[in-house]
């Protein structure tokens, strides 16, 4: 039996090897109740093959993973009692219709919120008489979020739900999750989407080839990284470079500009006797956060 | 630019198979000629052999008209020229429409047109490369030719003249494919129309082949043509005219429809919304049975009128066969009992095991695209387990086969009965009973390769009913040894109603198959799903 204490996802050492290439590496990773976790990585780097790994449709090499408590393996059917899936290229019957699709869906699913399904079809602005084949590729998009979502499963795997959808889709889509998120469901949700991830994520986990390379909060990411601080100066700018945990250092003119990790009290006082006109500092974004751990070498 | 590359891509795929069946074509012709040096060496031989077949309505019915069968290339021609181009056929169509219509329907050509070319010239790309598959056919097959013509005794211009006539029913039926994959939405609606068209062509010619005054008929069959080109035994190549007029004829038809359609829908009108059918989405078992259901019916439809066809005219052709003394030894040979007609059934029925057993492929190739196409995924990430659905699919195939039996049987007694043949229900009923064994098997083995290795699961299915239908022929020509014959699917069926049905062969096939079922449900709970 599952306590109430364990969390919505939880791999020890999961692994994946494809022929000699190692898809994933062995994982450590948590996804708690009610927290919503963004999973980010460049393209190949292991998402979708974690997620089909958590889903039981890819067999590990070594590790296991658990969807409250649940072996994914051993018990599959019983760990996808309590979640839903949606993938970011849905392959459907071309030849069923919307509303068939998410009958034939739901009824396999066990559970599902009409109320709720019928809502979000009108938010979706979805028409489910149309046969799949006829559907543009966001339209079947919708049609999976739609399917997932109606079911209120206590987890939610996302894997780049929403490629495909319009800007206005995609606000609905950042609704419904936080929707999902009050009702107390757990998400877990990859995305290449920063905008989205900083929006809704309460955790983030950059994967790069294979490995885990970061995770936590946002606020802890960024206290990790570097800080963009611009000055304007009265006098021509002292040279900064050198100094402890200052890089990128350019100068125009009487303008400084550096990115600084730790303290910033040894910066100040080196600018301070050129006469400060002006500063700002800047956390860095999402996309700075990631793109730095994206470019950087192994 | 782009279209050289669609054509390229066409010709690649198209040159493979087509020289691989010209291969097998090949292979064929040239066991033939040798073969029948070795099995009928002499005069009184030949001459028995000649009173066998000669006189054998039922044989000529099925694998056409015996012509000068005596002789090595008489027996050659007839007998490749019988079976090799409903194999070439059969390939032909399902090529087309797998390049025509699959490429379109699973978006791939979309990749493609999105380059500097329209889709029409795709289209025309595309067959230019299926045009390329059939000369590569035709080269192999015609290399096999050449190879025996001295043990053949025919030149070299007659052997060429019989290579074409081998791949002329390919030809045409790649021209139908291509015509049905424009006027359908889908490549499964389109290979049914073509396998629809195939099997009136075919069931033509058989009516026409049956000994009754029907002969003329062979002119309305496509398949009738490709015999009336008579290599080999005194050519008649003005049935060529027709056939290139068939063939190129489709084809023009097929590139002026490609032109006037919009992409990824037929030319013919199919709906695109429609009301909630919930019956059969109420749980999985349910949906493989919607899922199911159009191919059975398909093959139902295809089986069912060779059944009745065939129970049509057995008693016309059993009573004129009873009349040559050869056929008597024959009804011996097969442990047999009384009639021609039930003779003549009984050899039927062994056709409609190997069309059985292909649907049984079929339906082994389409659990496999559900998987490959990702569509599985759907249902797999929901709470249901690998075995479940498995088992689903597997069963349902199995009551589609099941049904298609019977159906067989009480088709042909149903026809019989009409002409007072004299042949009973349950007679009939067993011999449509009697092809399932074989069919259930190819279904487990077939299911079985899905989960041990899904990419060649198709393959090697459709390979097991090819091999065991390509054994059958040569191996029961050439004396071949037993052990060649033992590995045939069909070769332990007995020729039922012509004799009783064997049921310990019966029961070991369903424990054989019931094994493989049980090994296939360990198997792919234990393995990655496998895209295509
Ligand atoms: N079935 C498979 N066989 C072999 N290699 C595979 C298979 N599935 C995935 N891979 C490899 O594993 C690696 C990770 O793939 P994955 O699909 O998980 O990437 P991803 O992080 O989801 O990328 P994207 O952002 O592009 O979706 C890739 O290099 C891919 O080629
Ligand atoms: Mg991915």
């Amino acid at each position: 039996m599952c306590s109430l204490t364990e969390p919505a996802i939880r791999t020890a050492g999961l692994a994946k090897r494809f022929g000699g290439f190692d898809a994933l590496h062995p994982l450590d990773l948590e996804v708690g109740r009610e927290e919503v976790v963004g999973y980010l990585g460049p393209n190949g780097a292991g998402k979708t093959v974690t997620v089909r790994l958590l889903l039981g449709l890819l067999r590990p090499t070594a590790g296991r993973a658990e969807i409250f408590g649940i072996d994914a393996h051993r018990n599959t059917v019983e760990a996808h009692r309590r979640l839903a899936y949606v993938p970011g290229e849905a392959s459907l019957w071309p030849s069923l219709t919307g509303a068939e699709t998410l009958h034939l869906l739901g009824r396999v699913q066990g559970q599902v919120d009409e109320a709720y399904q019928r809502e979000l079809v009108e938010r979706f602005a979805l028409d489910p008489s149309k046969k799949v084949r006829a559907y543009s590729k966001g339209n079947r998009q919708k049609l999976c979020l739609i399917a997932a979502l109606s079911s209120r499963a206590d987890l939610l795997l996302l894997d780049e739900p929403t490629s495909g959808l319009d800007p206005l889709m995609e606000q609905e889509f950042r609704r419904a999750i936080v929707e999902a998120k009050d009702a107390g469901q757990s998400v877990f949700l990859s995305s290449h989407i920063l905008s989205e991830v900083e929006a809704l994520c309460d955790r983030v986990a950059i994967l790069r080839a294979g490995r885990l390379v970061e995770v936590g909060t946002l606020a802890e990411l960024r206290h990790l990284s570097a800080l963009t601080v611009q000055a304007t100066l009265r006098d021509p700018p002292p040279d900064v470079t050198g100094m402890a945990g200052v890089t990128d250092v350019e100068v125009d003119g009487r303008r400084l500009r550096c990115h600084i990790t730790g303290p910033v009290g040894p910066l100040l006082d080196a600018l301070a006797p050129a006469g400060v006109l002006q500063l700002t500092s800047r956390e860095p974004s999402l996309e700075e956060l990631f793109l730095a751990h994206y470019g950087g070498g192994e | 630019m782009t279209g050289r590359v669609v054509a390229g891509l066409a010709a690649r795929r198209a040159i493979r198979g087509g020289a691989a069946w010209g291969a097998v074509f090949a292979l064929v012709v040239a066991s033939t000629a040798v073969g029948f040096e070795s099995a009928y060496g002499t005069v009184e031989a030949r001459q028995q052999l000649v009173r066998t077949l000669g006189g054998n309505a039922g044989i000529q019915a099925l694998f056409g008209v015996t012509r000068d069968i005596s002789t090595v290339k008489g027996f050659t021609a007839w007998r490749c020229l019988g079976v090799l181009p409903l194999v070439g056929a059969i390939w032909a169509l399902l090529h087309a429409t797998r390049t025509l219509q699959g490429e379109e329907d699973s978006g791939r050509l979309e990749l493609l047109l999105a380059g500097p070319t329209t889709r029409a010239g795709a289209g025309v790309a595309a067959m230019a490369g299926m045009a390329a598959g059939l000369v590569a056919m035709f080269a192999v097959t015609a290399a096999g030719v050449l190879a025996v013509t001295g043990t053949g005794g025919f030149g070299v211009t007659a052997g060429l003249y019989f290579a074409v006539a081998l791949v002329a029913a390919p030809a045409m039926f790649l021209a139908v494919g291509s015509l049905t994959s424009q006027l359908a939405t889908t490549r499964r609606q389109a290979a049914a129309m073509a396998g629809g068209v195939f099997g009136v062509a075919y069931a033509i010619r058989l009516v026409a082949d049956s000994g009754s005054g029907l002969r003329w008929l062979r002119w309305a069959s496509p398949l009738g043509w490709v015999e009336s080109l008579r290599p080999l035994t005194g050519s008649r190549p003005l049935a060529l005219v027709p056939i290139a007029g068939l063939t190129l004829g489709l084809s023009a038809a097929a590139i002026v429809v490609n032109g006037a359609r919009d992409y990824g829908t037929g030319a013919l009108p199919a709906s695109d919304t429609g009301p909630l059918r919930a019956g059969l989405l109420e749980s999985a078992w349910r949906f493989s049975a919607r899922l199911t259901r159009p191919r059975a019916v398909g093959w139902a439809a295809a089986i069912g009128l060779m059944a009745a066809v065939v129970g049509l005219v057995a008693k016309s052709v059993g009573e004129a066969a009873t009349e040559s003394e050869g056929f008597a030894e024959i009804i011996q040979r097969l442990g047999g009992r009384s009639g021609g007609a039930e003779a003549y059934l009984g050899l039927s029925f062994t056709i409609v095991a190997a069309l059985l057993a292909f649907q049984a492929a079929g339906h082994v190739a389409a659990t496999r695209e559900e998987e490959a196409d990702g569509q599985l995924d759907n249902l797999l990430v929901r709470p249901l387990s690998r075995s479940r659905w498995l088992l689903g699919r597997v069963a349902t195939a199995f009551a589609a086969l099941a049904a298609v039996s019977v159906l067989a049987g009480l088709a042909s007694w149903v026809t019989a009965a009409s002409q007072d043949t004299g042949v009973g229900l349950g007679r009939l009923l067993s011999a449509g009973m009697n092809v399932l064994p074989p069919a259930v098997l190819v279904l487990a083995l077939g299911t079985l390769a899905h989960a041990v290795a899904p990419r060649r699961a198709v393959a090697l299915t459709y390979g097991l009913v090819a091999w065991s239908f390509l054994v059958e022929l040569v191996g029961s020509l050439v004396n071949a040894s037993h052990w060649l014959l033992d590995l045939s699917l069909f070769h332990h069926i007995a020729p039922v109603p012509a004799v009783d049905p064997r049921w310990d062969t019966a029961a070991l096939y369903v424990v054989l198959a019931a094994a493989a079922g049980a090994i296939s449900l360990v198997a792919f709970n234990r393995r990655d799903l496998v895209g295509a």
